[in-house]
């Protein structure tokens, strides 16, 4: 079994036996049924698949954070994460947009690609 | 596989304060059972959803004993949204094997007055529709979830924020000819992109509603008294769990529920006189429309348009008003998409009536687009 997920560093699961990345962690390789695998670092760099700007807080945890944009990031590697995207005004926004991760208190964000 | 519906029906609707679940289900089998000729001891069979509002260990369970009732059938079906359409085939196939000849569908909760909508907001974002460690530190709305899969949409296709509200307007325009509906004053375009962003581009009038209220319906083996309404074909579909695992959100798994439910029907969308779909938000509705194969993939937002899923028009779609007007009390939300199919086959939905209807689709959605069930009823 995958230990918990890293907090250092940016990692996905990857599998030993077929090279590829997956999203979400698992028991079993997705794309070839193998079973070893390991946290590793993709290149960090993606693009936005879909987003979303949140202007309703779901609970008073977020108040202070709307608005505030979510997506669905598509990796270079090929797994799509949910996340947010900082660093640029929500609504500059767009699919397609270059990304790079940085790490944050909630997990992995991405920003613009400089 | 031979099954009928015999017999509909609901608890008030809305907002009752003076009523909790179990008296809102209760309410709604004795309204079932007395549409069918029915009596509570002739139910051999009984199927619930759980429920939000209360800690019921075992739904069905505290169901029964609610009603009074000790089935030899009975389970607690969970496909999310799509369980009210699920119930369906669930209880026909009790039917169809002999195990009941009876069996009671009954689900609701007093969703909207049990706690306070912040309450409720910050419950269903807890749910686990976003991926507790993964997801939902980021800050999602379940609404969200379902933004990404619009925005995704009018990047594909040109969909538009008009042609989405537009579902919201046909769809308030029939719940404004059902009495019993919980939201009946007509809105327009400009309404819905006038009212709240809540994420973008869903706005709060792109957003079901949250209600009080229960419904039921009967699944028998016979016909029943009323005129009859059989299950011609059902069909599921299953992408994913979470919304990062579909690696393309701008097509539901109602590609293969609508696909298995018309070849058994052996029919095709166009014979289709009347479609209750799952409309828990505007994108909903026309990701179904195009999935189904009522139009082509990516032309949902321009189906809409000119009055086309209106009463009177090529397509009416979800006639009694559906989740976005009509009721919206957590899971049971889906069955009242299968109490109008039944009424409109019957030609008993006075105002909203679609003239001639002999062939509905009813389609429930769950999760974040990820599991579906379309039933095809017909007039046997
Ligand atoms: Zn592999």
């Amino acid at each position: 079994m995958l230990p918990p997920r890293p907090t250092n560093r940016f990692m996905l699961p990857r599998c030993e036996g077929c090279g590829k990345f997956h999203f979400y962690p698992r028991p079993a390789c997705p794309h070839c049924g193998g079973a070893r695998l390991a946290w590793m670092e993709p290149s960090g760099r993606g693009e936005v698949y879909s987003h979303s700007t949140v202007h309703r807080a779901p609970s008073a945890a977020f108040k202070d954070d709307v608005p505030y944009v979510i997506a669905i990031v598509k990796t270079d590697e090929g797994p799509h994460l949910l996340s947010r995207v900082v660093g640029v005004s929500p609504e500059k926004v767009s699919i397609g947009m270059r990304l790079r991760v940085r790490l944050g208190d909630r997990g992995p964000e991405f920003e613009p690609e400089a | 596989m031979n099954a009928f519906i015999a017999g509909v029906g609901e608890s008030p609707l809305g907002k009752t304060p003076d009523l909790n679940a179990m008296n809102l289900q209760h309410a709604a089998a004795l309204a079932a059972l007395a549409d069918a000729g029915l009596t509570l001891a002739e139910v051999d069979g009984l199927l619930t959803t759980p429920i939000r509002v209360a800690q019921w260990a075992m739904p069905v369970g505290m169901v029964a004993q609610g009603l009074g009732i000790r089935p030899g059938y009975l389970a607690t079906l969970d496909v999310a949204g799509a369980s009210g359409t699920a119930m369906v085939h669930h209880a026909a196939m009790a039917v169809a094997t002999g195990q009941a000849k009876t069996v009671l569908c009954v689900a609701g909760q007093n969703q909207l007055t049990n706690v306070s909508r912040d309450a409720t907001v910050a419950q269903l974002a807890s749910v686990g529709w976003a991926h507790p460690e993964y997801e939902a530190p980021y800050g999602p709305l379940i609404p969200t979830l379902y933004a990404l899969v619009a925005q995704r949409h009018m990047h594909e296709y040109g969909t538009t924020p008009e042609q989405l509200a537009e579902v919201a307007v046909a769809i308030r325009g029939h719940a404004a000819l059902n009495p019993l509906a919980h939201k009946r004053e007509p809105i327009t375009v400009a309404d819905v992109l006038a009212s709240k962003m809540i994420t973008t581009p869903l706005h709060m009038l792109d957003c079901a509603i949250v209600s009080d209220g229960a419904a039921a319906f009967v699944v028998t083996a016979h016909p029943g008294k009323k005129k009859p309404v059989k299950l011609l074909g059902q069909g599921y579909g299953f992408t994913h769990a979470y919304i990062g695992e579909h690696d393309n959100i701008a097509t539901t798994g109602a590609v293969q529920s609508g696909r298995e439910a018309f070849a058994m029907a052996g029919v095709t969308p166009a014979d289709i006189d009347v479609a209750q779909l799952y409309d828990c938000f505007t994108i909903t509705v026309i990701a179904e429309l195009e999935d189904l194969g009522f139009c082509p993939k990516g032309e949902g937002g321009r189906f809409v348009e000119g009055g086309r899923i209106r009463l009177g028009g090529e397509l009416p779609v979800t006639t009694h008003g559906g989740l976005l007007s009509a009721a919206h009390p957590g899971l049971a939300g889906g069955m009242f998409h299968v109490v109008e199919a039944v009424r409109q086959l019957r030609g008993e939905c006075g105002a909203r009536q679609v003239r001639d209807a002999e062939l509905a689709l009813a389609h429930g959605n769950g999760g974040i687009i990820g599991i579906h069930c379309t039933l095809i009823l017909g007039n046997a």
